[in-house]
């Protein structure tokens, strides 16, 4: 994987003025007093940020769900994904769940998983967890599936045990993959995070969101937003230094 | 010494509900200690099938198939395969493929590296250790692959087609290379390849196979001196034994549809 090098940088920053002075542009001269400009929801994201302790304690409450419901899809989902790839039995059995887990609209049965857990922290995280596992377990099994077979034929020609085929031809082969779904999975995650928080529970970030779009302070949606984004950019960056590290050899395929 | 006795194997009989295709059937031979023995046939004799029995890596139904009389069950220390397509780990560099086999095998870290950069010198990609295989050429790749081969010591190797995604000249100088390797340390090869000239050239026998069941059809002397070098290849018994190879292998590929 290559590294960012000032250039990109340089070219990403004027790709995001040239954003910015637009939707000021646009803004500016427009009879939309709803739309908040750049200028505006960037004044909000400071006081959000500096002058607002609820935001401080909104993240706080979020980030529990999309934290605990995350670490749980990444601690069961990689597992499921490995054994699904390797184990055809146990394909078997999971492809058929996997796929409604794919295609199932999640958003709807968020009533339904309220009903069942109650309004506390449990709703939040197991809504997190429908939204991300899923990604995370088929590009898990998809990159197990994607082992040369004649890696793993190399290791048994020297005599290699199942346990040391899985630790030094499979996981590392299948590690690209992983992080695939682990930032796909993010992705999902957060979704899933504000969505329930919008719908159902209101709590955390969004109750933040539905307040201040109740109060028509549409620069402070924008940036709350914003600072979603930016946590989500952050996490995205922290696990790329990980792939960086451990998987540095596999053509760059990320994004994020 | 390597005993192949009446084998025969069979694909597709298991749950497919195909009709089984015979891939081996009924052969028969041996390869003495420090032997060299190429294998050439036409595509579909179930050569590449057979080097994987020996190597323990597929099953066989019928037959016998031993290692200094014990059977083979699976692979086993005293063998190493060099692969067509390398085989390399392409997030290990070369020095990680190359103790592979040697950390399987459960040799520490400290020795299983001195081996390595020992092998890795031998097969002339002194500098390259830490290099991965994308940056490496395609026979600086099977270089690699034989030197993880060679780095557990085996005392048979066994060859799949290994300069057969090579080019040419590639090709030539690793033969080249490889014979000067056999004539400092005689391991027993099999050697599989469908280069008339390679199987003449490396070969002390020339095991000619013929396809649909695959069988072998006749065993070859190569009556060449060694150590050989290029110069063998005009010498009157190369010739004949390459044309020779040559008559046979156009009928068997004539003779199919």
């Amino acid at each position: 994987m290559k590294k960012t090098t000032f250039r990109d940088w340089a070219s990403r920053l004027a790709v995001f003025a040239a954003a910015v002075s637009l939707w000021e542009l646009f803004l500016s001269h427009s009879q939309n007093f709803l739309l908040p400009t750049f200028s505006h929801t960037a004044i909000a994201l400071f006081n959000l940020v500096f002058q607002e302790p609820r935001f401080w304690e909104a993240l706080y409450i979020s980030n529990q769900a999309l934290l605990v419901g995350y670490a749980a899809s990444v601690v069961i989902g990689i597992p499921m994904g490995l054994l699904a790839g390797r184990v055809h039995n146990m394909d078997r059995i999971l492809n058929p769940y996997l796929g409604v887990l794919l295609v199932m609209p999640v958003a709807p049965l968020i009533p339904v998983v309220i009903i069942a857990l109650g309004l506390g922290l449990a709703s939040r995280v197991f809504i997190v967890m429908l939204f991300a596992i899923v990604f995370i377990t088929i590009n898990t099994r998809a990159g197990v599936r994607g082992v040369e077979p004649a890696l793993i034929e190399m290791a048994q020609s020297f005599g290699a045990s199942e346990a040391q085929i899985w630790r030094r031809i499979i996981v590392p082969g299948a590690l690209p993959a992983i992080f695939a779904g682990l930032r796909i999975g993010l992705g999902r995650a957060i979704t899933g995070m504000v969505m329930v928080e919008l719908l159902l529970v209101a709590s955390g970030l969004g109750r933040l969101l539905l307040e201040f779009s109740g109060r028509m302070q549409s620069d402070f949606v924008f940036a709350t937003l914003l600072a979603v984004i930016i946590e989500a950019l952050v996490l995205l960056s922290i696990m790329q230094a990980l792939e960086r590290k451990v998987a540095s050899w596999a053509p760059d395929i990320s994004v994020g | 010494m390597i005993r192949v006795k009446a084998l025969s194997k069979e694909f597709g009989t298991v749950d497919n509900g195909n009709a089984a295709v015979l891939a081996l059937s009924d052969i028969d031979f041996e390869v003495r200690d420090n032997e060299f023995v190429t294998v050439i046939g036409p595509s579909g004799c179930g050569k590449t099938t057979l080097l994987r029995i020996i190597a323990g890596l597929i099953p066989y139904q019928q037959g016998e198939v031993s290692i200094d009389s014990r059977p083979v069950t699976g692979p086993g220390p005293e063998r190493a395969v060099v692969f067509q397509n390398f085989a390399l780990m392409p997030w290990a560099d070369v020095l990680g493929n190359v103790t592979f086999g040697l950390e399987v095998r459960g040799v520490a870290k400290g020795e299983s590296e001195g081996r390595a950069r020992e092998l890795i010198k031998v097969v002339g990609l002194e500098g390259f250790e830490r290099r991965l295989p994308k940056e490496l050429s395609g026979g600086m790749q099977q270089r690699v692959g034989l030197a993880r081969a060679l780095a557990v010591n085996p005392q048979i190797l066994l060859m799949d087609e290994p300069f057969g995604a090579l080019d040419e000249q590639t090709r030539r100088l690793l033969q080249e290379q490889l014979l000067q390797l056999w004539e400092r340390e005689r391991k027993t090869v099999v050697f599989i390849t469908h280069s008339m000239e390679e199987a003449v050239m490396l070969g002390d026998r020339v095991m000619l196979m013929t396809p649909r069941p695959g069988k072998v059809k006749e065993m070859i002397d190569v009556p060449l001196n060694r150590p050989r070098s290029r110069d063998v290849e005009k010498s009157p018994a190369f010739i004949e034994i390459k044309e020779y190879l040559w008559e046979n292998l156009r009928a068997m590929q004539a003779a199919q549809p």
